[in-house]
């Protein structure tokens, strides 16, 4: 009877085990699902040169992402067309580094004419080198891979989105009251955008910073957070937003509390449901980056190296030389009450 | 009853957590924490996940877990958004449909584990990651300006406790006396125990089974109508990491992962234990790095401690037993 309970037990502690590294696989900050989703979009466009014999490769993870989808992938599909080249999304649809790892290793051996990287964590760096060996001319976006010899990058600086939150913040509280951050912890561009609010926050000797949190990118846990927040310091003056989940979440808890405009609101991203609380007057202000210049410029970047545009010499890649900027800053824009309305036109 | 068979009920043992850190909070920062804002507002954050984790607490007394729940949470949010914002639909007709698309999943989850006997780890994970991907097609970026009329489910208060805190009390309150007076209900607990045995007894045990899956799907299905009711909007990524979340409370309020044990009620204690652990950790403006390492040790240490007072409870059975 006790071998029997002790087998039990075992095996209950081992079941929890593997199900806690299975669903971390399924979680956006852990590895494991192999799970690939696929959209291929050919050129359909006519037009007086076709290239459409080449393929261009995005690859990212958490495709299905809206956010990604409604921009990157968009984008990036609409210069495909334009260019009229063959333009394929690769990458798992949760977020699973290793999966991308992958994909990335796998397309190699097809020698696509680019591949255009979601920069999502610095693991990626011996897969883009790889293909850089290869001869693919290969450009990452969104964040940069410390590590890797990727031919460019397009991105923002964090740092920039954290301090433009700050000064927006420090403007709508008058330099006064306190204040908390909400975002992912750990996260090395969250980290870097905290430092950015964290430098402007320390020349605002009246402002008071009660703690980082981490909401997990869950609007739940934003909420959760927030209410918590409203309570345990209810001379609470504003929250910064620093995920795509912050904003919804921090709006949700405050609209809750009946603290619309109270409490002052920044966050991150211009998706639709950031908007709607701009209009509402439950967030204040939206630091957003320009994504679709990401991969439009990207897969642009990816194609003029391909075809040898602005070549630098007889053979660039003989003389070691690329032809295409290093570093991009696609720079961020600013959504608050003055100009809204150009963004939810009609409403 | 002597206080360590007392405290061997972990609903005992995390009732007696749970009044002491009230106690300790209450003395610490008395004009933030013993107050009824505080209060509905803890129970408010804890109702969708309660909802969830008491169908998780009659799965897990079954000896099984499901890991898709998260996902149904979002899939049925959906679901019923898409209808009304996209059919125009009535908010009555589009909240039965995704329920019951949540349910549909359960009967499909439950079938596959009780009768064609696929591991509820591997059904469950993989569903997860369909009802996943089918909750982002359908939601997209986010379903926004939904109806008053389906809003006012997750929204309206009634004697300062938003809508959401009253299901749940009825959810919890309703499961309890099935599983503590029911018949049908109290098989769980045999089946839970050994399986075997149930099978011999002439206990239909496939068939419950399924119906414990598609009971929590149900239970999810309602959570999500809920959320997404409450927050005016549906989400493809609501209820991510949720079902992790349900089966650390369940098993803070007494569930075992090997079956048998548990009281729906211990569902509630759970989730407001974490609740709870969280709002006190904000108020003493402890830094959110250290709210998981918290948790994690509390469940760590509850489950060791309950090992620790059965094997008590066995050793003190056996010197009986060998006296007689």
């Amino acid at each position: 009877m006790g071998t029997t309970t002790g087998n039990r037990c075992r095996i209950g502690v081992w079941t929890l085990f593997w199900c806690m590294v299975l669903c971390g696989a399924c979680d956006p900050n852990r590895i494991g699902n192999k799970q690939f989703n696929r959209h291929v979009e050919a050129s359909t466009v006519d037009s007086d040169y076709t290239f459409d014999t080449e393929e261009y490769i995005l690859i990212s993870t958490a495709i299905n992402f809206p956010m990604y989808v409604n921009h990157d992938q968009a984008a990036f599909l609409r210069w495909g067309k334009a260019r009229n080249v063959k333009t394929t999304i690769l990458g798992p649809s949760d977020w699973d580094v290793a999966a991308q790892i992958a994909v990335i290793e796998q397309v190699i051996a097809a020698k696509p004419a680019g591949l255009l990287i979601n920069g999502t964590d610095p693991g990626l760096a011996m897969a883009i080198n790889k293909a850089v060996d290869a001869g693919i001319p290969t450009v990452v976006y969104d964040s940069d891979i410390p590590g890797s010899r990727r031919h460019a990058f397009l991105g923002t600086d964090w740092r920039e989105i954290g301090r433009l939150q700050a000064e927006a913040m420090a403007k709508l509280i008058e330099g006064k009251g306190k204040v908390a951050y909400l975002g992912i912890l750990g996260m090395t561009n969250m980290e870097e955008g905290y430092l950015g609010m964290k430098a402007v926050f320390d020349s605002y000797p009246d402002i008071e910073f009660v703690g980082r949190y981490d909401d997990k990118a869950s609007v739940e846990e934003a909420a959760r957070i927030t209410s918590d927040l409203l309570r345990a310091h209810p001379d609470l003056a504003g929250i910064c937003g620093f995920d795509a989940m912050s904003g919804p979440g921090i709006g949700l808890a405050i609209r809750e509390a009946g603290q619309e405009g109270k409490v002052k609101v920044t966050t991150v991203d211009w998706e639709p449901e950031h908007l709607r609380l701009l209009k509402d007057g439950v967030v204040q202000h939206l630091v957003g980056q320009k994504r679709e210049l990401f991969t439009w410029y990207g897969a642009q970047f990816l194609f003029d190296m391909a075809h040898g545009v602005n070549a630098l010499s007889a053979n660039d890649r003989k003389a070691g030389i690329v032809s295409i900027p290093y570093i991009v800053n696609t720079g961020l824009l600013e959504i608050n009450a003055s100009n809204i309305g150009q963004f939810l036109p009609g409403q | 009853m002597n206080i360590n068979r007392l405290l061997q009920q972990r609903e005992i043992a995390i009732a007696l957590s749970i009044a002491v850190v009230c106690i300790v909070a209450s003395i610490a920062w008395p004009s933030v924490f013993p107050t009824f804002g505080n209060l509905s507002q803890l129970f408010l954050n804890i109702s969708i996940e309660t909802i969830v984790a008491c169908g998780m607490m009659i799965l897990l007394i079954s000896g099984a877990f499901d890991l898709s729940v998260g996902s149904v949470v979002a899939l049925s949010g959906g679901i019923a958004a898409y209808l009304l914002y996209n059919h125009g639909m009535y908010p009555l007709p589009a909240i039965l449909a995704g329920v019951g698309a949540a349910a549909l999943i359960g009967l499909i989850n439950g079938y596959l584990v009780a009768y064609v006997g696929i591991n509820p780890m591997i059904q469950t994970l993989a569903m997860m990651g369909i009802v996943r991907g089918a909750a982002m097609m359908i939601s997209g970026s986010g379903i926004q300006n939904l109806h008053a009329d389906f809003t006012v489910l997750g929204q309206s208060r009634f004697l300062g406790f938003q809508s959401p805190v009253w299901i749940m009390m009825a959810v919890v309150l309703v499961l309890h006396v099935l599983m503590s007076k029911h018949v049908l209900f109290r098989q769980y607990y045999y089946i839970g125990s050994n399986e075997q045995a149930a099978i011999l007894s002439g206990i239909r045990v496939k068939r419950l089974k399924m119906h414990s899956f598609v009971l929590i799907s149900l239970l999810a299905g309602i959570a999500g109508v809920l959320l997404a009711a409450r927050m005016g909007a549906a989400l493809g990524t609501s209820g991510r990491g949720m079902e992790l979340r349900v089966i650390t409370a369940a098993i803070l309020g007494g569930a075992s992962l090997l079956g048998g044990t548990g009281k729906v009620f211990g569902a509630l204690l759970g989730t407001i234990f974490m609740g709870l652990v969280s709002n006190v950790l904000i108020i003493a403006r402890v830094s959110g790095y250290w709210q998981d390492i918290v948790l994690g040790i509390i469940l760590i240490v509850a489950v060791w401690l309950d090992l620790a007072l059965k094997k008590q409870s066995v050793k003190s059975l056996k010197k009986v037993v060998g006296k007689r």
